[in-house]
């Protein structure tokens, strides 16, 4: 690491490879998707392949700007940016409808979603809170404050509604997880009252976040698992039955698990890492007990209310069943796909999935390329996302960290949402895939948010706190 | 506080994510196919190609049955915009109310399947982006007039479609008509689809597997509004349509049409067949329709419950269901067996003795050719004694027992009591007792005669052609041609050729009666002297060029008067022509049967009618105001 180098020098340039190959994919991907034999050129502004060009191009010109401004503004305007962020989601409200939400600014295809880019705004303002906190005199107030630069522009989110970026913004917890900003003194100022009771600290308070994921994941799965014939088929025709089958998986990670931690732990711990793999599995199989077994008692018209929530409900012929669509792209994809325009169900032009540009761009993907396409899409985030926690922990300024760590979490959470509704294993929650999702609101943020990753990260060692 | 460990919690959070994703994704796109058909069942279309049904025409040659044009003016609601009801309505020539009517009645038709488990109404099937039948079946005319106005009407369009055409309007009975596949019918045969015809009756439902073709298939790429994107595998897996068998009939087209023609104003039949080789010349049922009243659904839905309501049941198929004791025809066969038996030769007389059954006043029969030519009743009750009560057995129940199921036997192979299996449907196989039939049918299934409680005296009648006996007007026609033939036929059939190859394999066996052939030339002389000499029963039958040999025969009817029967063949020498004439409540079989049956002979020997006189009073008659009840 050189300081005051040129730009070329200090850049990641792994993270960066990575970026301009998904960018490349996901245009060479909207290309076959919408592809109008009257209007064949690639730079045609008319198409959506031209426009998700120019999004891009613009988003270049923002990045260069990026890196010629100081990284250290991020810092010093955090709160204004922040708050330039919120003024836009109040400001949005008050737009007409599009589609049922007030999510767009401005007319037309110039409209941009401040949704999108409020995700940079709360990052850079989390970034810069938890920068200024001493980690170890934390009160019920730092908590608060954390939580409260989250739930501004949640709530806001949520009135336009956008359920799908309200979810995206639960990935900050991650961050705050990371830097042991926990729940732990809300949870002692509850326990220590208890007369005789004077805990420092309790394992629930400072996990509560991964904890809470934990419960939320497990709940999904089961439900999604035990409910839906059509995605627990363990192996061709071994058929178990949902719920079974999603204790028989966690036994199976529980042994692994333990194997595997056996193998990293001293040998001393050897008795206590069987203990706690032995209460993990008890406490996550009665979690998934207690959510299936209070699924099956409800009313029936409270059970349809879920299923419809999680894609499970519709029949598997009506028109609005894009669940069943998009997994049958997915799947008919075989090991190396249809090949190039080749989709039969995916192309804008079929139409059998909707959405297929935007919010199902994978299934296009996955059918053209087949297995081949949809493993090195998956590789690539891997590597991306492996590379900016690494990028991450190496940052001595904390708050590029904090920066970091939201951009990866943000990133894995369009990752898991937008690929898992087309293979079955999350609900259909409506969130763009980063880099191949058509529109320029996301695409813009998205490289805005990886542009200010690269400076801060090529700047590294010119910031000292 | 040291978190740095945590980043360890978050990265394998994420990497276990992408190993459960690619696990999945492998698992989905490469080891399980479900998803594979799936797709194909979302996108890829199979699309038929309905080919146009075989044609038909008479056994010259001629035409009787082809297709025509026909239009359905077609509507996808999707495409429909600022529909101007008023407007379109006056173009079609309805009133708006019904334009608003068939919109609501298409959507509930086509919008529910009814669960046959649960009788409930299934997911609702009508869409917006299909397309349906607004008009159906308008002429090439109606949609003429329509066709230049329609691109004002975004949604509709025309569809060509065939329907079934007849030139002549004949042979109603023999042709049948099509009509759209029930639910039940595509359940049963996969070559169906809803909206397809499927033959009704006669040759239509008869032949139909020759006459529908082979379908076309071509497979599509749809896309989701249904439109056709590509052809499917460059269209490796398509073949063509093939229209069905174009059918030759045994029919005349003209005899039919005379025959008709002589019949207008009776009820009745005229079975004509060629004795040589089984073909149905003309098959006549009386009153008949207009096979085109059955064309398409708007004209069946007029015409059918008009049909089915008039009295005097134009739609009984009377030539194959109409059962009745044959009468004085019988005698014929009932000779035939007791000489076959030697019970009585060719120069056997018996005397007219009245005591024994009654009969019309004429001289004794001195011979077989007698008995025949004035039909005497005692002469056949007595030969016909002689083969049932043959005395072959010392109990006189026991012989007529064995003597009745032989006499059984020698009428099956006349071809009676059986279907003779003609090849259209809805036939009746008549009825011939046997032993069986009086020891546990007659008079009634729950007090039946009973095992040796009967004897020949019992079951007279039926020497004479009466009581108990049943048959045909398809069945008389036979035996006039199984006579003709001195003892052999081939089963009557209307199909001469299947695409140019041949009637069915059944059609071409001969059948043998169990009388050898010598038995027949004195019962054929009788019949020629029946019509062509003094005191014969049937001289209204004679034709001056032709040696005309017949029968008559009186059916006796216990709701009204008698129905005229006459059975005939000519020339007398390689006979050309066997026909069954049968007239209902016309009383004596020579008055109207036989000069029916001689027209139908001469017309189709001679082409010509020299008798006009006997011509114009057929034409004339009208025996449909006989009184059906009471004489």
């Amino acid at each position: 690491m050189t300081r005051g180098k040129s730009i070329g020098a200090n850049l990641d340039w792994v993270l960066f490879s990575v970026f301009i190959i998904m960018l490349v994919m996901g245009v060479a991907n909207i290309y076959s998707v919408s592809y109008d034999a009257e209007h064949p050129y690639i730079l045609d502004f008319s198409q959506k392949y031209g426009k998700q060009i120019m999004w891009i191009g613009v988003s270049f010109f923002l990045g260069i700007l990026i890196f010629l401004i100081d990284s250290d503004i991020y810092r010093k305007f955090a709160i204004p940016i922040y708050l330039f962020c919120i003024v836009l989601l109040v400001v949005v409200l008050f737009m007409p409808p599009v589609n049922g939400a007030r999510a767009w600014l401005g007319v037309g295809s110039l409209g941009i979603q401040p949704a999108e880019f409020a995700k940079v705004g709360t990052a850079i303002a989390l970034a810069s809170y938890i920068n200024a906190l001493n980690m170890n005199q934390q009160s019920v107030k730092t908590v608060l404050l954390a939580n409260l630069i989250l739930l501004f522009p949640m709530v806001l989110i949520l009135m336009q509604p956008d359920a799908g970026s309200f979810v995206v913004f639960t990935a900050f917890l991650f961050v705050m997880y990371r830097e042991g900003l926990t729940y732990d003194p809300i949870i002692l100022k509850v326990i220590n009252t208890i007369p005789g009771v004077r805990f420092k600290s309790t394992w629930v308070g400072s996990h509560f976040i991964p904890i809470l994921f934990v419960v939320v994941f497990l709940s999904l799965i089961t439900l999604l698992m035990a409910e839906n014939e059509l995605s627990f088929d363990a192996f061709p025709g071994v058929e178990i039955p949902g719920f079974i089958g999603v204790i028989i998986s966690l036994l199976v990670i529980s042994i692994i698990g333990y194997f595997i931690l056996r193998i990293f732990s001293a040998r001393r711990d050897r008795n206590k890492v069987s203990v706690i793999v032995l209460i993990a599995f008890i406490l996550s199989a009665g979690i998934s007990t207690i959510v299936h077994v209070g699924f099956e008692s409800l009313a029936i018209h409270q059970k349809e209310r879920i299923e419809l929530f999680l894609g499970l409900r519709e029949d598997p012929n009506g028109d609005d069943y894009n669940r069943n669509r998009a997994m049958a792209a997915v799947g008919s994809g075989g090991l190396s796909g249809k090949g190039y325009k080749k989709a039969s169900l995916s192309s804008a032009e079929a139409n059998h999935v909707p959405e297929s540009e935007t919010d199902f761009i994978f299934c296009p993907l996955a059918e053209e390329w087949g297995f081949f396409g949809s493993i090195t899409v998956v590789i690539l985030f891997m590597v991306m996302l492996t590379r900016i926690v690494i990028i991450a922990e190496r940052q001595r300024s904390r708050f590029i960290r904090v920066y970091a760590y939201s951009v990866a979490v943000i990133l894995f959470y369009h990752f898991a949402i937008n690929i898992g509704m087309d293979i079955g294993l999350a609900p259909v929650i409506g969130i763009p895939l980063p880099f191949f999702s058509y529109g320029g609101s996301s695409m813009m943020s998205f490289c805005v948010m990886m542009f200010v990753l690269l400076k801060l990260d090529s700047q590294r060692a010119d910031l000292l706190s | 506080m040291n978190t740095e460990a945590r980043k360890y919690v978050i990265l394998i959070f994420f990497l276990f994510v992408g190993v459960i994703y690619a696990t999945r994704l492998f698992y989905m796109q490469v080891v399980d196919d479900s998803w594979t058909l799936r797709a194909q069942e979302i996108a890829e279309k199979r699309k038929l190609i309905v080919p146009p049904r075989g044609i038909v025409k008479d056994r010259n040659g001629k035409l009787i049955v082809i297709n025509k044009t026909y239009y359905n003016l077609m509507m996808t609601e999707k495409n429909i915009t600022n529909l101007d009801t008023v407007a379109f309505a006056k173009l079609i020539g309805w009133t708006p109310e019904q334009v608003k009517l068939r919109f609501e009645e298409i959507k509930l038709a086509e919008g529910f399947d009814i669960d046959p488990k649960t009788k409930k109404r299934t997911q609702p099937r009508y869409q917006k982006i299909r397309s349906y039948a607004f008009v159906k079946e308008m002429t090439t005319e109606e949609m003429a007039q329509i066709a230049p106005y329609l691109e004002n009407f975004p949604g509709f369009y025309e569809e060509i479609t065939s329907m079934r055409s007849y030139p002549f309007a004949n042979a109603a009975n023999i042709l049948g008509y099509v009509s759209e596949v029930n639910g039940e019918e595509i359940k049963e045969d996969h070559y169906y689809r809803s909206g397809d015809n499927i033959g009704r009756t006669g040759i239509e439902r008869f032949y139909e597997k020759d006459l529908r073709g082979r379908k076309g298939v071509y497979y599509i790429v749809t896309s989701a509004m249904n439109n056709a994107i590509q052809s499917y595998a460059d269209g490796k897996y398509d073949t063509t349509a093939k229209q069905g068998a174009t059918l030759q009939l045994s029919i005349d087209a003209d005899i039919q049409a005379y025959g008709e023609k002589l019949m207008v104003n009776k009820r009745g039949v005229i079975v004509a067949i060629e004795p040589a080789t089984g073909e149905i010349l003309a098959m006549v049922s009386s009153p008949t329709f207009d096979p085109n009243s059955f064309v398409g659904k708007r004209a069946t839905s007029i015409n059918y419950p008009k049909l089915l309501m008039d009295p005097d049941k134009p739609l009984y198929p009377r030539p194959l269901q109409a059962e009745y004791p044959p009468g004085s025809i019988f005698k014929l066969l009932q000779a035939l067996v007791a000489m076959q038996e030697g019970v009585i030769t060719a120069n056997t007389g018996f005397p007219c003795n009245k005591s024994l059954v009654g009969c019309h006043p004429h001289p004794s029969a001195r011979n077989i050719m007698e008995a025949v030519q004035m039909s005497c009743n005692p002469y056949f009750y007595q030969s016909t004694k002689r083969v049932i009560q043959s005395g072959k057995k010392s109990n006189i129940y026991a012989d007529s027992e064995y003597g009745l199921n032989l006499w059984a036997d020698y009428m099956h192979s006349f071809g009676l009591g059986n279907k003779l299996e003609i090849d259209i449907p809805g036939e009746r196989g008549g009825l011939i007792p046997d032993a069986n039939y009086y020891d546990n049918l007659f008079p009634s299934k729950k007090r039946p005669y009973g095992h040796h409680r009967w004897a020949f005296s019992t079951i007279r009648s039926i020497s004479i052609g009466q009581g108990e006996v049943k048959t045909t007007p398809l069945q008389m026609a036979n035996i006039a041609a199984l006579i003709a033939n001195r003892g052999w036929y081939y089963t009557p059939h209307l199909v001469k050729s299947i695409g140019g190859k041949g009637a069915k394999t059944e059609y071409r066996e001969k059948h043998m009666t169990m009388v050898d052939a010598k038995h027949y030339d004195p019962i054929i002389e009788g019949m020629r002297r029946a019509v062509n000499e003094g005191g014969g029963t049937a001289r209204q039958a004679r034709i001056d060029s032709i040696v005309v040999c017949g029968k008559t025969g009186t059916a006796q009817n216990p709701h009204g008067a008698d129905h005229s029967i006459f059975i005939t063949f000519a020339p007398m020498d390689n006979p050309k022509i066997a026909v069954a004439v049968f007239v209902e409540n016309a009383g004596f079989g020579g008055t109207w049967a036989a000069p029916i049956a001689s027209l139908i002979m001469e017309k189709y020997i001679t082409k010509n009618i020299k008798d006009k006189a006997k011509e114009t009073r057929i034409l004339e008659a009208n025996l449909m105001n006989v009184a059906k009840r009471g004489k």
